[in-house]
């Protein structure tokens, strides 16, 4: 033991001498990207966090309500509805003169793309931290650059950081150069997904917050500031020709100054850590002739071959850039002055551009100082693709050949794949047979009172009728989705066209090449999918009505979303519905967004622990209660809306079969299915139907279905006397037992009085036909 | 104490490659294993997993390495030639490539019952180092998980990682968050780290096993219908879900069922394999068959439903999922 720690406090002096150049105390730890971007935002505690989860980038917000749940920092965390909205509230919360943070990835960030134009044009600093994925369709979480170069235009400064060190450390100058006095812009700070997000590190951050508060100083006073009421403002006028041209020349300019100050500030940052942030990052690259140039993680893989062919006495080198907005000209022009071939590496493409955006500006300086250098692009990476060490000698050879006066394509995507015929999918498949999806359920319209009768036979008839879900899907052991929204198909007869919206159903069902769907699913992301469907209805019934199409029934159309979908795709559903298209929307709500690793929705009940609201000595659950989105539905006087689970299944049966009919018949349909997550729920796996059962019986979640204004109580527990306290419910999973800790006794009441109020309201409706 | 530098490969690490599916911890032993080694013990290193959308019971990756202090960590790809793999998962010797770019000296570690001659045979590594570790009857035991039961069967073989640095780390995590579970933990650990069964193997080979090979997509430009989408769709069918299990599946005694369907209905898996039949007075009904094995991840929903003892949980073992599987109808 006594020379293990001999040995330990040698590695560490070793550490120490390497970096003995700072002022300030600093931890050596091992964490993440992540990890390190919430580490800075909390020790410079920042006001305020608008934010909305997307992989791969949720971490930080995470990082951050765990922290704060301890009593780490006390930045003001708000859930958005979506990015567009996570966006607005930083927008407005810098326009109000505070400091702001935010995280985002992939979709997210072109959700907000909008906004982002909004913010640099008006001239409210912030820090976003894009952590790089790639760009739907189809749907890829992983990483790659696609999102990245979509922020090219956006006016945000944007610097690169290659490893979670860099992640802190740009984070800390990236605030500093966003207030500075010269420039006033929101900046983004870019790490890869996964390999930098998600990769622990050695790293070392500043040990005293109070050092890291001095850094970064005191939020300079504003210029323009909202909330400064003895000069009031108006932000962002009408503001057409001839003057836009000036604000935006400003704008340049002053995005043009940020290459000086950020070089400036980081000369400051190296003085206190001993990390020094360049514009680029390069590696052997004095006389280098042979140059590849890689954004982020990718360029360090790249370091080993070019040691290996400086062995061999070739001039190789690796460039990746620190900063790409403003792109920095000059330096990248010396850089490069003694290269003959340089290949470009980008992980996105722009599409019919001959290279994508990074080859063009490296074309482009080297043109200014008429560099003989061949430029050859390659797109590689994309979707995540890994970048192994032999991929780099691939590029590298690539460029010796053009030395050696080989003719290589300028353009090419790497590491791509032919295919192999043998594995091509031979014969398509063959929809169900009407006899296995049709003639189990009755449903007949009462002439007289114009109420529907539903005869639905037992489960054991009902086997078979084949299920619409094939098996092989990749869901958790336990998942609660299936039996919910198998119990929900098993009413519904005929052809069927499902969209399923973003989320654990469609990922675990969909991983490609594979699909366990029998009928025909489109995907589309969360943010629309009521939009998209709609879309879908309305052609099938002009292309019938042209006779492009010959159905002898009419198709059901149903949107599957979670309650995740319902938050950020809330306005596209009200829109739906207010148009009252033929369709159903099915949500299976499991009080969470289950599929980026159980963050809070905003049906997650109130003092729920998820890993945006986390349970702590500061923190107790989530703090406001949950959404009613089956009354929102309510109100847009659609048909039919209902609730139901798996549990009550005869009831859940017969309501698909109405949902079936008034879709059919009257317009839009919306159902919300309770369904069990025991992953997230801290729950036993085989506990599921029970606990959704329990939450029925705790009056938490009704069953109740509402037909044309009219609300029917379709089971209640009072009356077959199995009604049970909501601590009894609760008691049933891991996310909520804290509730029924005493110190948190009043908030167990608060939540058991809104669920009392809500059913005591429920009640009230089904009493009387106006309510 | 082993220095690190008598270990490392070539361009100057120690890797360890954990196989496991999610929900046993290997995330987590990775973090504690790379933490101990960093932090402890003042080596470099990095640690990451495979990331998709994975969900409970999906096979995962959890990759580690290490290195002298001074030495530059570049690489953040996947590790390629491992030192060590340790495979939390019997299961996933058959349905993944888990000996993938071990050296011929390498070391496989692998939660069983079974001895390293099985195993062997098995796997059919030829040389090297096996080590077999009942990691899931500890945690049984123990009430704890498999994944500190495989850190101590690393520790115990990894010579540069003093398993008091890991036990260490492994304190501090679980003292944070659930101090009950220390002791727990710490003795599976133990257990793991003196109970393992180890048998070298020595052998002419010069060979890795298995060379590694970057994943391949199964479609490609030539054979990928029009913007990626699926025109066989149901061909999940084709996929085995049975590493998800983990030590427990439903059996099915058929003498007490009276096919109500209960199973079917919680069913996430849609595992219930159901036919028609005729009874003595000609009327058609459904009977359960049995159930398909390819497909059960072991959630158990099916025993609580069920209100006969037509079916029961019991620990699989091997060859029975196999043997008592009713395949289902429902093809691509």
């Amino acid at each position: 033991m006594a020379l293990q720690e001999q040995h330990a406090s040698a590695n560490l002096a070793l550490i120490k001498m390497t970096a003995s150049t700072h002022t300030v105390d600093q931890t050596t730890d091992f964490r993440s990207g992540n990890e390190m971007a919430a580490k800075a935002a909390a020790q410079i505690n920042y006001h305020m966090m608008g934010y909305f989860p997307i992989t791969p980038s949720t971490e930080i917000a995470e990082y951050l309500d765990e922290m704060k749940a301890n009593g780490e920092h006390d930045i003001v965390m708000i859930p958005a509805d979506g990015e567009h909205g996570s966006a607005g509230i930083c927008y407005g919360a810098a326009a109000a003169g505070g400091r702001v943070f935010n995280a985002t990835s992939a979709q997210g960030f072109l959700y907000m793309l909008e906004q982002l134009p909004v913010q640099s044009g008006t001239r409210f600093p912030m820090v976003l931290n894009l952590v790089t994925r790639a760009v739907s369709g189809p749907l890829d979480i992983r990483g790659d650059h696609s999102d990245l170069y979509y922020g090219l235009n956006t006016g945000w400064p944007i610097l690169l950081a290659k490893d979670p060190q860099a992640v802190y450390d740009l984070n800390l100058i990236a605030l500093r150069l966003a207030e500075h006095a010269d420039i006033r812009l929101p900046v983004i700070v870019a790490s890869d997904g996964f390999f930098t997000s998600h990769q622990k590190r050695r790293v070392q951050y500043i040990t005293q917050q109070t050092d890291v508060q001095q850094f970064v100083g005191d939020m300079p006073k504003p210029p323009i500031d909202a909330l400064d009421l003895e000069h009031i403002v108006t932000i962002g006028p009408y503001m057409n020709d001839p003057d836009l041209i000036n604000t935006r020349y400003l704008q340049s300019e002053a995005m043009y100054r940020a290459e000086d100050v950020y070089q400036t500030i980081a000369e400051e940052f190296e003085q206190i850590s001993g990390r020094r942030y360049g514009l680029l990052n390069q590696y052997q690259m004095d006389d280098a002739e042979v140059v590849v140039i890689l954004l982020n993680s990718a360029s360090d893989t790249a370091k080993d071959t070019v040691d290996q062919l400086r062995a061999k006495g070739i001039k190789a080198g690796v460039l990746a850039p620190v900063m790409i907005r403003p792109f920095p000209k000059t330096a990248i022009q010396t850089a490069l002055r003694s290269a003959k071939v340089v290949l470009v590496g980008e992980r996105a493409d722009s599409f019919g551009g001959h290279g994508a955006n990074i080859s063009h500006e490296i074309k482009s300086a080297l043109q200014e100082v008429h560099s003989t250098a061949t430029v050859l692009t390659r797109i590689y990476g994309l979707g995540g693709r890994d970048f192994y060490p032999d991929d780099a000698d691939q590029f590298f050879d690539l460029c010796l050949a053009v030395v050696a006066g080989k003719e290589i394509p300028n353009f090419g995507y790497y590491g791509i794949t032919k295919g192999d015929p043998a594995l091509a999918p031979s014969a398509r498949t063959k929809p169900l047979k009407k006899e296995q999806k049709t003639g189990f359920i009755h449903v007949a319209q009462d002439p007289k009172s114009g109420q529907l009768q539903v005869k639905v036979p037992p489960l054991r008839a009902l086997t078979a009728k084949e299920q619409r879900i094939a098996p092989g899907h990749g869901a958790c052991p336990g998942c609660g989705i299936f039996p919910g929204i198998n119990t929900f198909l098993k009413g519904i007869e005929g052809d069927v066209v499902v969209l399923y919206q973003t989320g654990c159903a469609m990922v675990t069902t969909t991983g490609y090449p594979f699909s366990s769907h029998r009928v025909t699913y489109i995907h589309n992301l969360f943010q629309n999918g009521a939009a998209t469907l709609s879309g879908v209805v309305e052609m099938f019934f002009e292309r019938k009505r042209r006779g492009e199409i010959q159905v002898s029934d009419d198709v059901t159309f149903i949107m599957v979303t979670g309650d995740g979908g319902m938050d950020i795709g809330m306005g596209s559903a009200i829109g739906t519905a207010l148009r009252n298209h033929k369709m159903i929307i099915l949500e299976y709500d499991n009080e969470g967004y289950m599929n980026t690793g159980s963050q809070l929705s905003y049906s997650t009940p109130l003092g729920h622990m998820t890993s945006t609201s986390n349970v702590g000595k500061f923190e107790q659950g989530k703090t406001f209660q949950h959404k009613d989105t089956a009354q929102i539905m309510a109100a847009t006087n659609i048909p039919y809306i209902f609730t139901g689970v798996e549990t009550y299944a005869q009831d859940l049966i017969k309501k698909a079969a109405k949902a079936q009919w008034y879709a059919n018949h009257d317009g839009m349909v919306y159902g919300k299915i309770l369904i069990a997550c025991p992953l997230n729920w801290k729950s036993a796996e085989e506990a599921g139907h029970a606990i959704v059962g329990a939450a029925v019986d705790s009056c938490f979640f009704p069953l109740y279905e509402v037909e044309h204004g009219i609300t029917t109580i379709t089971y209640n527990p009072e009356e077959k006397n199995k009604r049970i306290a909501v601590s009894d419910w609760l008691k049933t999973m891991g996310k909520t037992k804290h509730l029924l800790k005493s110190e948190n006794h009043n908030q167990l009441q608060q939540f058991s009085d809104e669920v009392e109020r809500r059913w005591q309201r429920l009640k009230a409706k089904h009493e009387n036909p106006y309510l | 104490m082993a220095d690190i530098r008598t270990y490392t490969n070539a361009a100057g690490f120690y890797e360890i490659r954990m196989e496991s599916i999610g929900g046993l911890g290997a995330n987590l032993a990775g973090k504690m294993l790379a933490e101990a080694g960093v932090l402890r013990l003042g080596y470099n290193g990095s640690n990451f997993s495979s990331y998709g959308s994975e969900k409970k019971g999906t096979p995962v990756k959890t990759f580690i390495r290490f290195a002298a202090p001074e030495t530059e960590i570049r690489s953040s790809s996947p590790i390629e030639e491992p030192h060590t793999v340790a495979v939390f998962h019997e299961s996933l010797l058959r349905t993944e490539n888990c000996i993938a770019g071990l050296p011929p000296n390498g070391t496989l570690i692998v939660n069983t019952a079974k001895t390293p001659d099985e195993i062997k045979t098995i796997t059919q590594l030829n040389s090297g180092t096996i080590v077999c570790i009942d990691a899931l009857r500890i945690a049984v035991e123990e009430k704890s998980r498999v994944n500190t039961a495989m850190l101590g069967a690393i520790c115990r073989v990894v010579d540069f990682l003093d398993e008091n640095a890991v036990k260490q780390v492994l304190s501090e995590t679980f003292g944070k968050k659930y101090p009950a579970l220390v002791t727990a933990n710490i003795q599976t650990f133990d257990r793991g780290f003196t109970e393992g069964r180890v048998q070298e193997y020595k052998s002419q080979q010069q060979q890795t096993h298995v060379p590694f090979a970057h994943p391949k997509s199964t479609l490609g430009y030539d054979t990928q219908p029009l913007g990626g989408a699926i025109i066989n769709p149901g061909n999940s069918v084709t996929r085995d879900l049975s590493a998800s299990r983990s030590g427990f599946l439903p059996a099915f005694a058929p003498d007490s069922c009276i096919h109500c369907a209960a199973c079917d209905e919680t069913c996430p898996d849609m595992c219930f394999v159901w036919t028609a039949k005729q009874d003595e007075r000609g009327r058609t009904y459904q009977y359960l068959q049995g159930i398909d094995y390819q497909y059960c991840k072991g959630c158990l929903r099916c025993i609580t439903a069920c209100p006969t003892d037509a079916l029961r949980s019991i620990r699989e073992t091997d060859g029975y999922a196999d043997e008592h599987r009713v395949t289902h109808s429902v093809s691509a």
